[in-house]
């Protein structure tokens, strides 16, 4: 299959000419990747800078009795080492209000060092600053703590227990958060819908009763998280992170370190190694290196080591869903009752506390599923691990395996192809509101859903399956689907992060006829840099190369809340566009002025190959002329307008707005072994309006490969006292090349009437209709041995046991 | 304790006087600046994004001391393209967009610059197994076999 057979049906068609908005253009990042030349965050020094190394926790739960550090201090090279003691008293600690979800929740009281007990195994408690990283590393190693070990608790179930060890005394008890999602605000109303839900379940003629377990992993990237600090007592604070939201950071340093918020400037560099979700947080650890940097007067850097990545964050998923799924028996789901628990870990993480995947998860639980009658509660539980940290597919992933799962269980309960079910309760008109609030704007569910099993062949599929028993082959065809977040608008995202969920863009045309774009977001190869080229190229009808983007530094940007959610492709990109409508209006309008076209509005102008275009009576002006004229001649302009060319907007918008993705994958299970092998996968996407179709394929097959790592491969693993035995690449493992098969992407969707372009957001949320499509496929390739796949990672060991259990069964 | 060391990297002697326990991806990061050679593991050579060549074969330089470099010829990514004309891998990575976040991309083109030497024609098997030392967390890996399959292709012709 090659590139372009797999865009075969892409939703618009060929781009003119002068379209590029739609093209598969050329990377702008490229040529500094691909020769050395990129700036990551450990790539960028400063003079006189220091080395920050943390020492961390070897317990998993235990109290802090000592902390030596004179062995350290005597090092060489070393110019400070630093305890959470000592820490304490000179600056705030968490929780701080800029960080802190709109949610009632237990907020655990934290610094970026811990004070008199550690909660995981790697928490921080002292750090080492040296002139030299081998020299800080030397120094971390001995510092000496005398701990008190104290029960530890690791299971969320138990965790949740009546006289379970406490993970934070100041607590009753662990569990951190709880809510009804469905049925509405009061008590009563709730009582009300449980009866209801109740009712249904007691009348349906099909009910499907299950636990579903998603083990803990997530999406690290290969650059771990790191910062770099420098200090000047005029200026301030100048902070390069590894973040997502370079914006929030600057807020939350400024309020943690009591710095006046003019005096902070965050830079995420514009290259950075993968986010996924990761970087999204307002993590500990910069925190420490800023106030060292302020400190010692010296600039400060911490590049994280992977030991300590895969310890302390990128651990998501890690839910417990009990569900029950109940059906007419023609397949429509009446029904779903859903109690689900999560592991938020010690919590202790700014932005998320490790609750808010969780959270989202059971909201977003119904999907794209038409299931007005719901019952979802979850309760997150305080544990002795790392805290929850976002992972694409955020919260969802675990949610998306148990309900999508559930309705192939129906499906056999009915006797029917799982495949009807499915399509019969999809959402067919839109807009929606599901049980649990969330609004789906547009699209056509069953076209992307038809498109699916037409190219990945059902049919043929299952004459091939017959085929295949009878010579004792095993396989199977699995579905799942993803009504995904496209941006999260600020009426969700105020409430849920306490952050506005507006895309902003600043547009600035040069003299010379190119433009820069800035970006208050931070991307980490995501693209931006071409695809809002794109964008402004498309609406100045220039070329992308005469375009710049700048990302990630709050001193130029504009305010945004940071690269999440799927937002650059229907926010930010809505952004770019509405700025760059205003230029062109207020360009029109000056042309019409000039030109004495007394009647002309700015509609009868087109912006086109590098020339202003006059339609009513075909007269045009170089772009550059006009820019020109507006920026370095601002003689004779017309009454009410003013000189320059530069304009920032901010895209709100009305509703949240969803991009649409099924995923269908064909297996076949070696039943001797219980090894299994991926021979297709296929999936079927609505995002609108695709900017860039290469950028985009390349999205869905990297988020498609990492949901296949995580259902098959990754796994965080703790041991009965709470150590982490998986904090390397050859315990944490990682799908390569030779592990996974091709991705075929193919579109069926329809522009989003909501943004300029009719684009949509996508990339977030792809990852989660993976190990749905995974575990059905293989159950489906097991019916004859009636297996079914409820718990995760899928590996053959367990498969293999399945197997035997149920030839046992047989033979008995 | 230190060691004097001639290490040569793309064409450039480096005289330096080193830690004996300094590694070579430190070397050619912070004592010949060279940044485009990662670091995304714990030294385990599990990642393979600071994959180098050292006499034109292939390592891991997390997992070589620097003093273990010393009179040897290293390649690094810096060195890929001549005479200002990008590689063919590199030409074919950009068109294929096989690079998201682009971390993992140098140490995967200074391995397939000699894979492909010793193997000009492979199939996409080959390729595939050719990358277990090399892990891509953001492409899942489609577009960058598919930038190999061209860029030998136009190698073979060259």
């Amino acid at each position: 299959m090659t590139t372009s057979e797999s865009s075969a049906t892409t939703v618009s068609s060929a781009p003119e000419s002068s379209d590029w908005v739609g093209r598969s253009f050329k990377r702008k990042e490229d040529h500094r990747l691909t020769t050395g030349k990129g700036q990551y965050l450990a790539d960028i020094a400063a003079p006189g800078m220091a080395h920050l190394v943390f020492h961390r926790s070897t317990h998993a739960h235990a109290l802090i009795k000592k902390v030596d550090t004179s062995k350290a201090a005597k090092m060489p090279g070393v110019l400070a080492v630093i305890t959470g003691a000592e820490l304490k008293d000179q600056i705030l600690g968490f929780p701080q209000p800029v960080v802190v979800p709109a949610l009632e929740a237990k907020y655990p009281t934290f610094w970026p060092l811990a004070l008199d007990k550690v909660k995981f195994h790697g928490e921080p408690i002292a750090a080492v600053v040296a002139v030299d990283k081998y020299q800080a590393e030397d120094a971390a190693l001995v510092i000496e703590v005398e701990y008190e070990p104290l029960p530890v608790v690791l299971d969320p179930e138990k965790a949740l227990e009546a006289g379970a060890p406490r993970v934070h005394e100041i607590f009753d008890d662990n569990e951190m958060f709880a809510l009804t999602f469905t049925g509405g605000q009061t008590q009563e109303e709730q009582d009300a819908n449980d009866k209801d839900v109740e009712a249904l379940i007691q009348e349906a003629d099909v009910v499907v009763k299950q636990r579903f377990r998603v083990h803990r992993t997530g999406v690290t990237p290969m650059e771990t998280r790191g910062a770099l600090a420098q200090w000047d007592e005029s200026d301030g604070l100048l902070a390069h992170v590894t973040t997502q939201r370079p914006h929030i950071d600057r807020l939350a340093l400024a309020d943690m370190l009591s710095i006046p918020p003019q005096m902070v400037q965050v830079i995420a560099p514009r290259d950075q190694g993968g986010e996924f979700g990761v970087k999204a947080p307002f993590y500990r650890e910069p925190i420490l290196v800023c106030h060292m940097a302020r400190k010692l007067g010296r600039p400060v850097r911490w590049v994280e080591t992977r030991e300590e990545h895969l310890m302390c964050v990128s651990q998501e998923r890690d839910q417990i869903h009990d569900i029950e799924v109940a059906a007419k028996s023609d397949g429509t789901i009446t029904a779903v009752r859903d109690r689900a628990i999560g592991d938020a870990g010690d919590g202790c993480e700014g932005v998320y506390w490790g609750f808010l995947m969780p959270f989202l998860g059971a909201a977003l639980l119904p999907n794209a599923y038409d299931l007005p009658k719901c019952d979802i509660k979850l309760r997150v539980a305080f544990t002795n691990k790392s805290a929850l940290s976002p992972a694409r597919s955020f919260g969802a992933f675990p949610a998306r395996f148990a309900l999508d799962r559930a309705i192939d269980l129906v499906a056999r309960k009915l006797g029917m192809d799982p495949a009807d079910v499915r399509r019969k309760n999809l959402i067919t008109e839109l807009p929606y509101t599901s049980a649990t609030g969330v609004h789906y704007d547009s699209g056509d569910f069953l076209k992307t859903w038809d498109n699916l099993t037409k190219t990945i062949g059902l049919t043929a599929f299952r004459k091939e399956q017959a085929k295949a028993l009878k010579e004792g082959r095993y396989i199977g065809i699995g579905f799942a689907v993803g009504a995904e977040l496209s941006g999260v608008a600020s009426e969700v995202l105020v409430p849920m992060e306490n952050q506005p969920g507006y895309g902003a863009a600043t547009v600035r045309v040069d003299p010379r006829g190119t433009v820069l774009v800035f970006e208050g977001d931070a991307p980490g190869g995501q693209g931006h840099e071409t695809s809002l080229a794109q964008i402004a190229a498309q609406e100045f009808g220039i070329h992308p190369n005469d375009i710049v983007v700048k990302t990630g530094d709050t001193s130029i940007t504009p305010f945004g809340s940071g690269t999440i959610g799927a937002r650059a492709g229907s926010y930010t990109a809505s952004a770019v566009s509405i700025a760059c409508r205003r230029l062109k209006d207020k360009i029109a309008v000056i042309m019409a002025h000039d030109l004495k076209l007394e009647d002309a509005t700015p509609e009868d102008f087109e912006f086109k190959n590098g020339e202003v275009i006059y339609k009513g009576g075909n007269i045009r002006k170089t772009f550059v002329e006009m820019t020109n004229r507006i920026i370095m001649m601002p003689l004779d302009l017309p009454e009410g307008v003013d000189a320059g060319l530069d304009e920032t907007a901010f895209f709100e918008a009305d509703k949240p707005m969803i991009c649409f993705s099924c995923h269908g994958t064909i297996i076949e299970v070696d039943a001797d072994t219980g090894q299994f092998e991926i021979k297709k996968y296929v999936t079927s996407e609505d995002a609108g309006t695709v900017i860039n179709p290469l950028i985009v394929e390349g999205q869905v097959q990297g988020a498609v490969v990492q949901g296949i790592s995580n259902t098959i491969f990754e796994e965080f693993v703790y041991d009965e006292n709470g150590q982490q035995l998986t904090a390397d690449f050859e315990n944490y493992q990682i799908a390569s090349a030779a592990d996974v098969p091709r991705v075929m992407v193919t579109h069926a969707g329809v522009p989003c009437p909501h943004t300029p372009l009719g684009t949509r957001g996508l990339g977030e949320g792809l990852p989660g209709p993976v190990p749905a499509a995974l575990g059905n496929a293989v159950s489906d390739a097991l019916q004859p041995f009636g297996i079914e796949i409820t718990d995760l990672p899928l590996r053959a060991n367990k498969i293999w046991a399945m197997i035997q259990e149920a030839k046992k069964k047989t033979a008995a | 304790m230190n060691k004097d060391v001639k290490i040569s990297i793309n064409g450039v002697a480096y005289e330096k006087s080193v830690p004996l326990r300094m590694l070579l991806v430190d070397f050619i990061r912070d004592e010949a600046g060279l940044t485009g050679t990662h670091i995304g593991c714990t030294y385990e050579g599990r990642c393979g994004t600071c994959t180098v060549q050292m006499d034109g074969e292939a390592v891991k330089s997390c997992m070589l001391l620097a003093v273990q470099a010393d009179g040897r010829e290293i390649a690094t990514v810096e060195g890929l393209a001549s005479n200002g004309r990008l590689h063919p891998l590199q030409e074919a990575f950009n068109e294929h967009h096989a690079l998201q976040c682009g971390f993992c991309t140098p140490g995967i083109l200074m391995n397939t610059e000699e894979f492909l030497k010793e193997n000009p024609d492979p199939s996409e098997a080959e390729i595939r197994r050719s990358l277990v030392g090399n892990i891509c967390r953001c492409t899942g890996y489609d577009h960058i076999i598919d930038a190999i399959q061209t860029a030998a292709k136009r190698l073979r012709q060259a």
